[in-house]
């Protein structure tokens, strides 16, 4: 649904970065938080006063401030240009820059009844869908909210010179939108875009009046793009001009406002937003931290430094500190991410031979990795059987369970029949070749002792494996091929189809060389196909092509985790972290 | 005037150094791989756009040319900005600049404690020499000074929360605010009045300063122990005593102030060594300090920000250490500098 | 002129100002060796370091061989509390302390000895020269310690083991390249003395190149302050490949370094106190044991020094 998520599907996921994107039909957050905390994690996903597909903040009382702690900084108040472009951004301009949908912890799409009428696809054939405002909404410089911040949003992410989007899927279909009231705005898609409701929704409706006083440009609205001059002026100032903290041209449309920014401190605070035409409660400051290490998140939890620790990066003593503190107050949530973590071999070196991908695949054991590193973090966590399915979407199937922990013996077995001989250092070899390979990753825990697991499973079966730390490896490496195994995540593609330049023959991001054309041809017709249903069922084939190339094992779909104490219900949403429904958050104490 | 000279010439000299030292670290940050890399592996993304910042940024120039524009814009106060996606091109120079200064607020509060402790438990030692006191300040020196200090700031962290709890059942957190001791960095704390604020701000300190202390402070006292052990065996010192001096008034008057030089000395010279101290303390305690932005910079490969954090940190070494030879020579009559 | 000795590291010892040199060493080769074996045997502490230091080095080297779990073996349970099979616990991903311990312990001596040795080699061979020939020689050595001891140790080999990617070596030549200096400036000022002394006079006289002049009369007569500051070199570079591993730069799995297995396990100190201690504890024996030995060295060595400490 959210296509136009800023740094969408094929985006790699860095311990430090990780870059979000949606998952087609919902359904991938499922997963029971199953945590031991005292209260029910699980109900706290939906909002207080959503209602069927509509969202609205409830009324609650205002309540004493909160710290928030997250892994990394804020940054931007534009979070759409490329530099800028973080989920941590992301996740502190939720409650300040309003959208038409919302989206619920279980990911569900949400109309945002506190600022829009509706949303329709007012006719298929040509594809136009009309957004109609809320009459009365306002930015908390008093100056309207309306048409001309979607068409400011629309202009940015149309592909214009100048504007430096971070990405621009859905807006470049739309053909002259117009403004055909203050409230209203309508777009013509060039082709069907099913997931309209994606965009404008993820912080991307920024304040125009602010462009227009800053440019001189007198009406957003009329400029088109193949106006150079005027486009190149409001380019300019959507670039740059909303870097740093600048409170004047920094307003906020949605419950909260910036109050204050400290850059070098990697310190936000939100304060109440008087203009905000919703529910007035909530917490009346939000303070937001950046702590990068997880433990040490737990630990100023437990130490009462901070309300709300929300982190990315799953760690099972982190995970046990705060699950440790339940008799002190402190809840604790667990649910699985739109990410996953996977092993990619490479077609262009040792595992160019199909003996070895498949005695490789044999001798890892999914289930062991899962216990040791992450039971602790999501009690029910299991190992991700589908590269092109989550767990829980439709068309997911289990393709790996019977081509992974199937022992030494059978891995061994594997070799010898596929030519390779036990060496007198007891490494298998072929050709004079070694079966000696290096899993490279980027500097992050959690993969270093993944890798120790799997060194210790694959030495048994006589494979060498090295272990490849490298900060800079999905930085310039990864993507020129230059590794045996990649150890990395990928975020879910919102659209299947953005799947396909990952696996198909020559693919954009088939950076370990793969080349099948059973699944080239599923990819094709699974992108061409004219119906959902069609659609799963070619890619379910692709899925088992891939599968039974073993060109890349899925490991599991990781989990966020979270704990609070002192609040009634926190829930970290896949995208947009906690700050969803802060709106709504209740003291307990 | 001949001091302005000597201040001049030590600097004088140390501006090749620097220029050297900064082209050979640029050297190194560009041989560590493509800063857009990150930002150009985004689908979607414009090539226009990053050919654009590729150009701004000056990376689609030869070495030479752009240490030299780097060089420019450092003199000139602009130190380019951080290109780590998603930091929005953040300048560097306030960001160098306020790292560098909540490094230095604690180093210098640490060193001051450090020095005040070494100073004290050095000349006792080296005055009850071969005693239980000796001993015990030996053997607790050498500990300090044989342990990483990161296990040495980690223990006070596992720790500081039981101290907390402890004060809270004691009922002093109203006085010394729950929590009393904290585990991350004192920003953005809010404080009520006076005395709520210099208690949260100890609480804040107290456990980074305390791990550079006891790293420094056993160097300091060893040190102060064997110069005022040498003090007190020299000629003049022990003709005082021959004279029926007291034995308060001679370590005071004659050894005491002599067996200081080396250590005041110290106190700057050792300043590289604390800021590895302090790089360290600070990945403990989550401050946004020099070590958090060296550490950062070299994760997310980013030149600028590598280069202004080490040229800040050589000419804070070079000062440092400039500061070091006069003050021996102001404590030292017999030494002129110049 | 230019800035103090630097021997912050060495901990003990005043700092000189160059160009007064540091008499510590005289050179009186035949007798003194006896000397100072005696001196240094009679220093009970120094004794016992060196007892605990081979005991550690030796259980290192030789009980790995015995020892039913291999340090690269993670099939064990994940944190098994300490029994007959596993003394000190198992890790989280299921690999047993003992043998990480021991596996350890092997590479941060590794490392550290690695450390020592070039660095000294460096230090020595700039100081040397530096000291004896002076003039020209000398202000290069000194600029180039100056350039060398503008960057942080702990910041150059963050930056230099990312570039050169790593296993155990790559780590202790960036140590070495960054912690020579010390040394080049001790040896230095002491040169410069002994180059003013009759048996360097008659050697030059007796027309011994520069070369044979500097290692085979002025190196053998330094022995003493090379031999304290080589060790001492050993303790600081097990520490410092510990706060390189806690930045997450040291060595790579499945090898491992004290300072590795350290900075993986310390969220355990409250929990499961034995995955911290054990490594912990073996460290700071390392590292104390060789600073206690380094101080013994220094008195056995100091002619000035005639009691012999307890």
């Amino acid at each position: 649904m959210r296509r136009s998520k800023a740094v969408s599907a094929l985006s790699l996921v860095a311990a430090s970065a990780l870059v979000l994107s949606a998952c087609g039909g919902g359904g991938g957050g499922e997963g029971d938080s199953n945590t031991g905390s005292t209260v029910d994690v699980k109900s706290m996903a939906e909002g207080k006063a959503q209602q069927g597909d509509e969202f609205q903040l409830a009324d609650v009382p205002e309540s004493e401030p909160v710290t928030v702690a997250i892994d990394e900084g804020f940054s931007a108040y534009n979070n759409k240009t490329a530099d800028a472009n973080s989920s941590y951004n992301n996740y502190v301009l939720v409650p300040v820059i309003t959208g038409p949908f919302v989206l619920d912890g279980n990911n569900k799409v949400l109309l945002n009844k506190d600022v829009m009428e509706s949303v329709t696809v007012t006719s298929e054939k040509p594809y136009t869908v009309e957004w109609k405002m809320k009459p009365g909404v306002k930015w908390s410089d008093g100056a309207p909210w309306g048409c001309e911040d979607f068409y400011l949003a629309w202009l940015a992410g149309s592909g214009a010179e100048g504007f430096n989007a971070a990405s621009t899927t859905g807006y470049e279909l739309m053909d002259n939108p117009t403004c055909k009231d203050d409230l209203t705005f309508e777009a013509t898609f060039t082709e069907p875009y099913i997931d309209y409701k994606g965009l404008f929704s993820d912080v991307a409706l920024l304040p125009a009046h602010v462009l227009e006083e800053q440019t001189g440009i007198s009406d957003i609205t009329k400029v088109k793009p193949s106006d150079k001059q005027a486009v190149k002026k409001a380019a300019d100032f959507w670039a740059n001009g909303w870097k740093g903290f600048k409170p004047d041209l920094m307003p906020a449309s949605g419950p909260y406002k910036i109050k204050s920014f400290d850059q070098n401190a990697d310190t936000v605070v939100l304060e109440k937003n008087p203009e905000w035409i919703g529910a007035k409660g909530g917490p009346s400051e939000v303070t937001i931290r950046a702590i990068p290490d997880t433990k040490a998140m737990a630990t100023a939890l437990q130490n009462g430094e901070i309300d709300v620790a929300a982190s990315t990066q799953p760690d099972d003593t982190a995970a046990n500190t705060m699950k440790n503190l339940a008799s002190q107050g402190v809840n604790y949530g667990s649910a699985p991410q739109l990410t996953f973590e996977h092993f990619d071999l490479n077609y262009n070196r040792l595992f160019g031979d199909e003996a070895a991908r498949k005695a490789f695949f044999q001798v890892v054991n999914r289930e062991e990795i899962v216990s040791k590193l992450l039971k602790g973090v999501q009690s029910d966590i299991q190992p991700l059987n589908s590269i092109v399915f989550f767990e829980g979407e439709d068309g997911y199937q289990d393709l790996y369970s019977d081509k992974t922990n199937q022992g030494a013996e059978a891995a061994m077995k594997t070799l010898e029949a596929g030519g390779w001989k036990k060496g007198p250092d007891g490494i298998y070899q072929k050709n004079g070749k070694r079966f000696s390979v290096a899993i490279s990753h980027n500097e992050n825990e959690r993969r270093s002792r993944t890798v120790e697991i799997v060194q210790s499973q694959a030495r048994a079966a006589g494979m060498e494996i090295k272990d490849d730390t490298d900060p800079n490896f999905l930085k310039g490496r990864v993507d020129k091929g230059d590794y045996d195994i990649a150890l990395f995540g990928w975020s879910s593609a919102p659209f299947k189809a953005e799947q396909k330049s990952i696996y198909i023959t020559g693919g954009g991001q088939n950076w370990q060389g793969l080349s099948d054309p059973k699944i080239d041809q599923a990819f094709d017709k699974a992108t061409s196909a004219t119906n959902a249903e069609e659609a799963t069922k070619h890619y379910q084939a692709a899925d088992e092509a891939l599968a039974n190339q073993y060109a890349t094992m899925p490991l599991f779909a990781t989990p966020s985790m979270w704990g609070f104490r002192g609040i009634d219900r926190v829930y970290m949403q896949s995208y947009n972290g906690v700050l969803w429904n802060v709106g709504e958050w209740e003291r307990t104490d | 005037m001949n001091l302005v000279f000597y201040i001049l010439r030590r600097l004088a000299i140390s501006v090749p150094i620097l220029f050297i030292g900064s082209f050979l670290v640029f050297l190194m940050v560009a041989g560590a791989g493509d800063p857009l890399a990150e930002i150009r592996n985004q689908p979607n993304i414009n090539p226009e756009s990053i050919a654009a910042l590729s150009h701004q940024l000056g990376l689609d120039k030869p070495l030479v040319p752009r240490y030299f524009d780097w060089l420019g814009g450092f003199l000139t106060g602009d130190w380019g900005i951080s290109i780590a996606q998603g930091s929005a091109m953040e300048p560097v120079y306030p960001k160098i600049m306020n790292a560098f200064w909540v490094t230095f607020r604690l180093i210098i509060g640490a060193e001051i404690l450090a020095l005040i402790l070494g100073i004290a438990v050095g000349v006792l030692a080296a005055v009850r020499q071969y005693t239980t006191i000796d001993y015990v300040a030996t053997t607790l020196a050498f500990l300090f000074f044989s342990m990483p200090i990161f296990c040495v700031a980690i223990i006070l962290k596992t720790y500081a929360i039981d101290i907390n709890i402890v004060v809270n059942q004691l009922g002093w957190s109203d006085v010394l605010g729950n929590p009393f001791l904290r585990t991350t960095s004192p920003e953005s704390l809010r404080a009520d009045g006076v005395g709520d604020f210099v208690v949260t701000y100890i609480g804040a300190f107290l456990l980074p300063t305390l791990s550079i202390m006891f790293i420094s402070f056993a160097a300091y006292s060893r040190f102060q122990r064997s110069s005022m052990l040498e003090t007190l065996n020299m000629d003049y010192v022990r003709t005082a005593r021959a004279k029926g001096l007291s034995g308060r008034r001679v370590i005071f008057r004659h050894a005491f102030r002599n067996a200081m030089i080396p250590v005041t000395t110290l106190f700057s010279v050792n300043f590289a060594s604390v800021i590895t101290g302090a790089i360290i303390t600070e990945r403990v305690f989550n401050w946004n300090g020099m070590g958090t932005v060296l550490v950062e910079a070299v994760n997310k490969n980013d030149p600028n920000v590598m280069m202004g954090w080490v040229v800040v940190i050589a000419i804070a070494v070079v000062l440092a250490n400039l500061v070091a030879d006069l003050l021996y020579g102001i404590l030292d009559p017999r030494i002129r500098v110049g | 002129m230019n800035s103090l000795v630097t021997r912050a590291q060495s901990g003990d010892e005043p700092p000189i100002k160059d160009g007064e040199p540091d008499v510590t060493a005289l050179p009186e080769p035949r007798s003194q060796g006896a000397l100072v074996l005696r001196k240094f045997l009679r220093h009970k502490l120094a004794m016992a370091s060196v007892g605990v230091l081979l005991l550690i080095a030796l259980v290192a080297l030789i009980l790995p061989i015995f020892w039913p779990h291999s340090y690269w073996d993670a099939s064990f349970p994940s944190y098994e509390p300490p029994s007959g099979d596993y003394p000190l616990g198992t890790t989280q991903v299921g690999k047993d302390m003992v043998s990480q311990i021991l596996r350890g312990t092997q590479f941060s001596l590794l490392i550290a000895l690695t450390v020592a040795i070039v660095a000294t080699l460096i230090g020595v061979v700039f100081g040397a020269l530096a000291g004896y020939l002076r003039g020209i020689v000398d202000s290069a050595v000194s600029r180039l310690t100056d350039l060398f001891l503008i960057v942080p140790q702990l910041a150059a080999a963050a930056i230099l083991v990312k570039v050169f990617s790593g296993s155990w070596w790559v780590v202790a030549i960036v140590l070495a390249l960054f912690g020579w200096m010390p040394i080049a400036r001790i040896t230095r000022a002491e040169a410069m003395s002994l180059s003013q002394r009759e048996f360097v006079e008659a050697a030059r006289a007796s027309g011994a190149g520069t070369m044979r002049i500097v290692f085979k009369h002025l190196v053998p007569n330094m022995v003493g302050t090379i031999t304290v500051n080589a060790t001492l070199a050993v303790a600081q570079a097990v520490l410092a490949e510990a706060a390189l591993s806690f930045i997450g730069l040291g060595v790579k799995p499945p090898d491992t370094s004290l300072g590795r297995v350290i900075s993986d396990n310390y969220a355990q100190m409250t929990g499961r106190p034995w995955l911290f201690f054990g490594p912990f504890v073996v460290l700071v024996l390392i590292s104390l044991s060789i600073n206690f030995i380094g101080d013994g060295l220094r008195d056995a060595f100091d002619p000035r020094q005639r009691r012999v400490k307890a």
